[in-house]
């Protein structure tokens, strides 16, 4: 586009946002707007590039379905590309990405006040690894980018956190590590399997497809890179680092981890997994049907246990990325487009949730379900928002949660009826403890003299327009599946 | 000698006639320019080295490209080593022309032995820098700590010099030739003579690279010595004892054996090493026990040698070099009077002392192998090259432990960085600009090569023909 390197910009603008921070490193005042507005940017770039896909239609590129692509040699001597492209998925993740990151650096405005420039520059860094997880075409980069997303986010939790935040930390970290060095290994393993057959060496996706790998080695490679995947979802079991490090993480890392951390781990899956490895994951697909199915139940059934709001959406998510994780294994374009749909949605409600979460904190200094009660007369404002993201989290119609849930069933129901109905039970639990949190927050009688505030105004439009979005993708979805319509057809191996 | 050998052996000469030198100026004028001097005749080593081409062969000694560019590289960490020393020893009290002295004794050996063609040579080159070292490492007078650690450093040493002999006389004795050429040429199935000898050396290398199981010196020795004679001694001394291992190598081309020797010595060395890393409260005992993990990757490469581990077993070098400089310098900076050792005591230092908490958690990041740092690419090549090699098993067993490692790593990053300062906060001491120097080139080189490190990979292939 106009010979602009404009992939490789929305890696590198939040980077050069980090120098920008370096002159004003003791003025908080300051800092923040600076990074704001990088944020910002970013994501009028990001939406300037959905406005000119919806003007061009499709450009053809080298690889099909994908509208740009940037291409460099970068490590000739170990076969590794600088190559980013761009579809219709990855569009959405990447808008999805700068919108949730504008949303956490405006919930944490007042949040955090001390060593506030290193905040904004970790979680500027962290977006531009997070731009780049989405963008990757060479497994390679790809990884690099896994990693780098990584450390911004072990400080966050680490310095901003609160509660057991050295535990959460390092747990969280060294979950993904299990995870992402058995993977580096399986993609060193493929690279060479690659090299042998066909003479080049290469980490390129599209030249990766080509490889013919014997069904034994397939399963093994598949297998290290569902473990990376599948901590990142997180399936059961290997879930337990979330509640933690959602529990203990400042606002704003809750709202990343929950909002694109977990997406990219569906991402990798449908990008990477699925693609690479055809039969394997067609022979372990009722594994992945079963954990997600375990995942959904039991993650629904521990957070009507729970005592703190933020642990308990942090095991709706488990549940939520449960469906998301049914839709992929389904493998058929209306589930896997509603698993894609349900990604985005998930970042913005689940992200609204822990921001919601966040606000009350701020004020109350607690987070216990039954410290609140009676909020819907004196947090009018915050009561209206809270019960309307709740509802969404439950998939009420009209609202974005549904249009990916129904995708999702709708297509699973064709293959696999059972898993389907299974998954049903997930939403009517999902259905009785966001009501009783609803209920004992919005609506029990006031437990506690608390002296709350409602919101302000830089809370009310941040909710505002996370509402507007949630109301938009849930009655009008139709842009968004038009987006992903394309590199659905093409990941399923049929026409566009 | 022709001139051609002279102009291509002059930084040998520079740095062994400048030992001398500053012996003499010490003794002259005590007290004068003496770290400036040394600093000047290794950069002009190194200088010499990289852009003259002039390379020749002298007996026992051949400076070819890969001699000519791997003792510059010796020589920088050499020129690290020798600016955080500056201020350390005047802090501490270490005075004199001895140490400048010595450490120029040690870049000769490193120059040698990098550059040796027979056996003797090589071994000349090696003893003569772990002699320097006997000296440096017990440098501080008052220390019973660096009397105990060179102590042990020295019997061992010693040990592993005198095994290491016996192992070249004895393949003296059955071929009749040191020469490494000629002893390399001959094909068909060693005989047990020639097998024992090339055991014994390649016993007393392993002991020079700390591998298991001739490991036992080095934790106690890297707690004893001054920062920044354990910041060479665990980067320069094992680099140039790598290269004489590769150097020997191809003597044992024919023999199935080496790969078993070589495979033990590498599990065993990333199990014991990250195990052991795991349990240390001291943070020179937690870096020793990592290096000998560390070491156990450069063998993995070595095990796979034939699918061009060798490369990524020297590539894996220069990037754990820069994070063992950049670890043991900001140790070296940050410890004052008394060495700073306990992990605790680095609580809140990364605010307090930003540049060297920032080359100390890059440091922890790249020995983790965590990109974008340069030891990321280090793990990659050596992974890339084992698998080629066909060592799964060895491969995924080295990811495990590599996983171990993450977490002692960490410790540091949290110590520095979430943790309260421990006790009263020292205010921070300005750091003089050889220290600022010293601790931005590794941690400048850990970051470059990190994410552009092909420069670095082309030269080696380059070199490696």
């Amino acid at each position: 586009m106009n010979g602009l390197p404009i992939l490789s910009i929305l890696i590198l603008l939040p980077l050069a946002g980090c120098l920008l921070l370096l002159p004003v490193w003791h003025c908080r005042k300051s800092a923040r707007p600076i990074a704001l507005v990088v944020a910002v940017i970013e994501l009028g770039l990001t939406v300037w590039l959905y406005v000119s896909w919806r003007g061009l239609s499709v450009l053809p590129t080298k690889l099909p379905g994908f509208w740009l692509l940037e291409d460099a040699p970068w490590i000739p001597a170990f076969g590794i590309r600088y190559t980013l492209g761009l579809d219709g998925i990855s569009l959405l993740m990447v808008m999805l990405t700068a919108f949730i990151f504008c949303v956490a650096l405006l919930v944490s405005w007042r949040a955090i006040e001390e060593k506030t420039a290193l905040f904004l520059c970790l979680m500027l860094t962290m977006e531009a690894g997070v731009m780049g997880v989405f963008l990757a075409l060479d497994l390679a980069l790809f990884y690099l980018f896994w990693e780098v997303m990584l450390i911004p986010m072990f400080f966050l939790i680490g310095i901003w956190g609160h509660g057991r935040k050295l535990y959460s930390t390092i747990k969280f970290f060294l979950f993904t590590m299990v995870g992402s060095l058995l993977m580096l290994l399986a993609i060193i393993a493929l690279h060479l399997i690659h090299a042998q057959q066909s003479g080049v060496a290469t980490f390129g996706l599209h030249e990766l497809l080509k490889t013919q790998i014997p069904a034994g080695t397939q399963l093994w490679l598949y297998a290290a890179f569902l473990l990376a995947f599948a901590i990142k979802f997180p399936l059961f079991p290997l879930h337990t680092w979330l509640p933690d490090a959602h529990t203990d993480a400042p606002t704003a890392g809750s709202v990343i981890l929950a909002g694109l951390l977990l997406k990219t781990g569906s991402y990798g899956l449908i990008r990477f997994g699925y693609p690479l490895f055809p039969q394997a994951a067609q022979i372990l697909t009722p594994l992945l049907f079963g954990l997600a199915l375990v995942g959904i139940l039991y993650a629904s059934l521990v957070a009507f246990a729970q005592e703190d709001m933020k642990r308990l959406i942090a095991y709706s998510s488990i549940g939520h990325m449960g469906f998301v994780a049914i839709g992929i294994a389904a493998w058929q374009p209306v589930a896997l487009s509603g698993s894609i749909i349900q990604m985005a949605n998930h970042g913005v409600t689940t992200g609204a949730l822990f921001c919601m979460v966040g606000m009350l904190d701020e004020r109350a200094h607690t987070r216990e379900i039954k410290a609140f009660g009676g909020l819907w007369g004196k947090m009018p404002l915050w009561s209206f928002f809270f019960l309307l993201f709740s509802i969404t989290s439950v998939g009420l119609p009209g609202l974005n949660s549904f249009v990916g849930e129904f995708l999702i069933l709708a297509g699973t129901m064709k293959s696999s009826p059972l898993v389907a109905a299974l998954a049903f039970i997930g939403i009517v639990l999902t259905l009785i403890y966001m009501v009783r949190l609803v209920q004992e927050v919005v609506f029990q009688k006031e437990r506690q003299p608390l002296d709350l505030t409602d919101l302000d105004l830089r809370e009310v439009c941040l909710l505002a327009v996370l509402s507007l979005l949630n109301v938009w993708m849930g009655v009008h979805p139709a842009p968004l599946l038009d987006l992903i319509h394309t590199p659905v057809q093409l990941l399923l191996g049929g026409a566009p | 000698m022709t001139s051609l050998g002279l102009m291509a052996l002059m930084p040998l000469i520079i740095l062994a006639g400048g030992s001398v030198l500053v012996l003499l100026a010490g003794a002259f004028k005590p007290g004068g320019y003496l770290y400036e001097l040394t600093t000047t005749l290794i950069v002009s080593a190194l200088l010499w080295s990289v852009i003259l081409p002039a390379e020749g062969v002298a007996p026992g000694l051949a400076i070819t490209p890969f001699s000519r560019y791997f003792s510059a590289f010796l020589y920088g960490t050499g020129i690290v080593a020798l600016l955080l020393a500056a201020g350390y020893n005047r802090r501490r009290g270490i005075v004199g022309e001895e140490y400048p002295a010595t450490l120029l004794f040690a870049m000769t050996g490193m120059g040698i032995a990098c550059a040796a063609t027979d056996l003797l040579i090589l071994f000349l080159g090696l003893e003569s820098f772990t002699f320097a070292f006997y000296i440096l490492v017990t440098i501080e007078r008052g220390s019973s700590r660096g009397g105990e650690a060179g102590l042990k450093y020295l019997l061992n040493g010693t040990l592993s010099a005198a095994i290491m002999s016996m192992g070249i006389a004895l393949v003296y004795c059955d071929r009749g030739t040191i020469k490494l050429a000629e002893l390399a040429s001959r094909t068909g199935t060693p005989e047990p003579l020639f097998l024992a000898g090339c055991c014994l050396i390649l016993l007393g290398l392993a002991f020079k690279l700390s591998l298991v199981p001739a490991h036992l010196w080095t934790p106690d020795v890297y707690q004893g010595s001054p920062a920044p004679v354990t910041a060479l001694l665990s980067t320069a001394s094992k680099a140039a004892s790598l290269v004489a291992l590769l150097l020997f190598l191809p003597l044992l081309d024919s023999w199935r054996g080496t790969h078993d020797i070589l495979w033990m010595l590498a599990l065993l060395s990333m199990l014991v090493g990250n195990l052991a890393a795991l349990a240390q409260g001291s943070i020179k005992r937690m870096l020793a026990w990592s290096s000998i993990a560390q070491m156990g990757y450069a063998a993995l490469a070595l095990v796979a040698a034939p699918a061009g581990g060798s490369q990524a077993a020297l590539f894996y070098i220069v990037t754990y070099a820069a994070a063992g400089l950049a670890a043991f310098g900001a140790v070296s900076v940050l410890s004052d009077i008394s060495e700073l050792d306990t992990i605790e005591g680095y609580q809140g230092l990364g605010y307090s002392n930003p540049l060297a908490g920032a080359a100390l958690a890059l440091a922890m990041f790249s020995l983790a192998g965590i990109p974008p740092a340069a030891g990321f690419m280090g793990k990659f090549a050596v992974f890339s090259a084992a698998l080629r090699g066909g060592e799964t098993a060895l491969a995924i067993i080295g990811i495990l432990t590599a996983l171990v490692a993450v977490f002692f790593y960490l410790r540091v990053v949290v110590a520095l960085y979430m943790k309260p300062p421990a006790g009263q906060s020292v205010p921070a001491r300005p750091l003089a600009l050889s220290e600022v120097v010293a601790l931005i080139i590794p941690a400048a080189v850990i970051l470059v090569f990190g994410v552009y490190p092909q420069p670095l990979l082309d030269l080696l292939s380059q070199v490696m023909k």
